[in-house]
């Protein structure tokens, strides 16, 4: 019983070892995934800023920015990194990995960590600017931080591989990014407040993940910035009712793609 | 190498009196949507054998393989490799074999020895004899001193042989190769098979190939010919040469009609075909055959051919054309946009398990 649960550990390393190899690997990619959501926040940021008069808001602008891209640039890495089966399938080494003596679902738990690494990579490094925004941070906050990272892009990675394990070709994954990932990232709060948005937005968002995990985000980064109240002028949704929401959604996609993986073909 | 061949032939001798079949087809039917790709197909391979499937394109060489290795399942009949169920265990089964594809399936991104190391990790090579056959195969296959470049700088050539490698490390009984020299040149080709025959000595393993290069695959041990879903013949090369006779003329005339007329008045007992712009014709002894053909036929005579019979010949005795001659691929529908595939991910959820 311990052998088989040291092979199974083993070969989720061997998946998840080539991801992060291949993410790491690519320099350009590596760069540019910390290179636009920085850009975002220090010149979007800044503009959208000066539109809306200090006096209106208590807190600073990028404070409510500074969580939404973070959030978004995360999912949007955990995604597409998952790409990288449609990218195996059209170059054939998906093979390679089906028929080795291996499970598919370790296979898909392999490449579900595997991008949920990236992603928690790519988390950290924009945490670094964090000094530079004007928000308190503690090590304990840093270390809460990645753990709702972690949620929130383990989920996107295993939405990501449930989307992409059918698809043949790269092109494909615009059609993946424009139908469904799009209206999920406008739809999750990381732009404006849904607090404020017309009923039937937030009605659609309660059905957006995404949206849950942005405010669990908002919450976290800003918990030693705001007061409880002013946090909840930004979110829509409680702590607790998001890292429940989380769970659940992790719980099921995971059994999803699985599910899904494994009837694809090569 | 000489060493080495001494000792193979001892290995192989020894294997052969042990008949245990390494692959073993019963009946295997396969259907595509409005294709049927294999119509009941039946054969074994033994231990330490060369064994080759021939067939033209389509003919379901790749099909019985994608089978065999398990990536693709039968509608009907058995299949056994190593004495493993392809169906129901299909990870014991993938264990012991190892694959060598069509195209190229290597991870281009990485390092000659990543795509090693991913590999011995996949199938649990402990680490000492992942290093040990590492070096070995990397040493035998000439890629040692390019174990650390990146595969994308390979040539084909040496992709391949890296495949060849890969699909060693972890030491399986049987080695399946898919059309292993498709789209390389002569020579790489060639050196690709000194490769492939001299392992097969050195490591005494069965080995299962396809092939369209016909003359390749007269150094196989025995050979199956797949037709429409079909095995139309199996039997050592030797054996199936031996069964459409000695020697073939083909000649060209200036009016072949005449010339075959004539052939078939004043040589009824001798079979006379017409392939393309030449005819054929099968004797015993063509050498002398020859000066007694040119006075019989009337038609000047542009060009004469005596040879042995390849597996090419045979081919065409068999199935009726040449190997290569019908090059249209079964073409799947291209579809403009994916998704339907990514609906179908909906429809699958559905679905019971089957």
């Amino acid at each position: 019983m311990n052998k088989r649960i040291n092979k199974r550990i083993k070969t989720l390393y061997v998946i998840w070892y080539r991801e992060v190899l291949i993410y790491l690997r690519n320099g350009v990619k590596f760069f540019t995934s910390i290179f636009l959501p920085i850009l975002i926040l220090v010149f979007l940021g800044t503009g959208l800023k000066t539109m809306l008069p200090s006096s209106i808001l208590n807190y600073d602008f990028v404070q409510f920015f500074f969580p939404g891209i973070l959030g978004l640039s995360i999912s949007i890495m955990a995604v597409s990194s998952t790409m990288s089966i449609v990218w195996d399938r059209e170059f054939g080494f998906l093979k390679e990995i089906l028929i080795s003596p291996i499970s598919r679902s370790d296979i898909i738990l392999g490449k579900i960590l595997g991008a949920t690494t990236t992603a928690l990579i790519q988390g950290i490094l924009i945490m670094l600017i964090i000094p530079y925004l004007g928000l308190d941070f503690s090590k304990w906050l840093f270390i809460k931080v990645i753990f709702v990272i972690l949620l929130v892009s383990y989920g996107m990675a295993a939405l990501g591989v449930f989307l992409v394990s059918r698809l043949k070709r790269m092109e494909s994954f615009s059609i993946v990014s424009q139908i469904i990932i799009a209206p999920m990232a406008f739809l999750s709060g990381a732009f404006f407040p849904l607090k404020n948005a017309p009923a039937w937005m937030i009605k659609m968002a309660y059905y957006n993940p995404l949206a849950y995990g942005i405010d669990a985000l908002r919450w976290v980064t800003l918990s030693e910035s705001l007061a409880k109240e002013e946090i909840s002028l930004l979110t829509t949704h409680s702590l607790f009712l998001c890292l429940i929401v989380l769970l659940a959604f992790n719980f099921v996609i995971t059994f999803l793609s699985v599910r899904v993986f494994n009837k694809s073909v090569y | 190498m000489e060493n080495l061949s001494v000792e193979g032939v001892e290995q192989i001798e020894k294997t052969q009196n042990n008949t245990s079949e390494v692959v073993q087809v019963e009946n295997l039917k396969k259907r595509y949507k409005n294709i049927t790709a294999l119509d009941g197909v039946s054969f074994s391979v033994k231990k330490g054998e060369v064994f080759g499937l021939l067939g033209p394109n389509g003919a379901g060489k790749t099909t019985t393989i994608n089978i065999l290795c398990t990536l693709s399942q039968p509608n009907s009949g058995q299949a056994y490799v190593n004495g493993y169920d392809v169906v129901r265990q299909p990870a014991a089964v993938r264990d012991s074999i190892g694959l060598v594809f069509q195209e190229t399936i290597l991870d281009s991104h990485l390092t000659a020895e990543e795509n090693l190391y991913l590999h011995a990790m996949l199938y649990g090579v402990s680490r000492k004899e992942y290093l040990e056959r590492k070096r070995d195969l990397l040493k035998f296959c000439e890629l040692w001193g390019k174990r650390k470049a990146k595969v994308e700088t390979f040539s084909g050539g040496m992709k391949r042989r890296l495949e060849l490698v890969r699909a060693l490390i972890h030491n399986p009984q049987v080695l399946f190769l898919d059309e292993p020299t498709i789209g390389l040149d002569p020579q790489t080709r060639k050196k690709i098979w000194d490769y492939i025959f001299s392992l097969r000595k050195k490591k005494n393993i069965t080995i299962f190939l396809t092939t369209q290069y016909l003359s390749e695959a007269e150094n196989c041990d025995r050979v199956a010919i797949l037709d429409h879903g079909v095995v139309v013949s199996l039997d050592s090369p030797e054996n199936l040469k031996r069964m459409i006779g000695e020697d073939i003329i083909s000649f060209r005339t200036e009016d072949n009609q005449v010339a075959e007329q004539e052939f078939r008045e004043k040589f009824p007992k001798f079979p006379i075909k017409r392939v393309g712009k030449e005819l054929r014709v099968k004797v015993n002894n063509g050498d002398k055959f020859l000066p007694i053909l040119v006075k019989a036929v009337t038609p000047r005579i542009i060009s004469m051919e005596l040879r042995r019979p390849t597996l090419e010949d045979v081919f065409l005795e068999i199935t009726g054309r040449k190997i290569r001659e019908d090059n249209k691929e079964i073409n799947k529908e291209e579809e403009k946009f994916d998704l339907s595939s990514l609906f179908s991910i909906f429809g699958s959820l559905n679905k019971k398990d089957e």
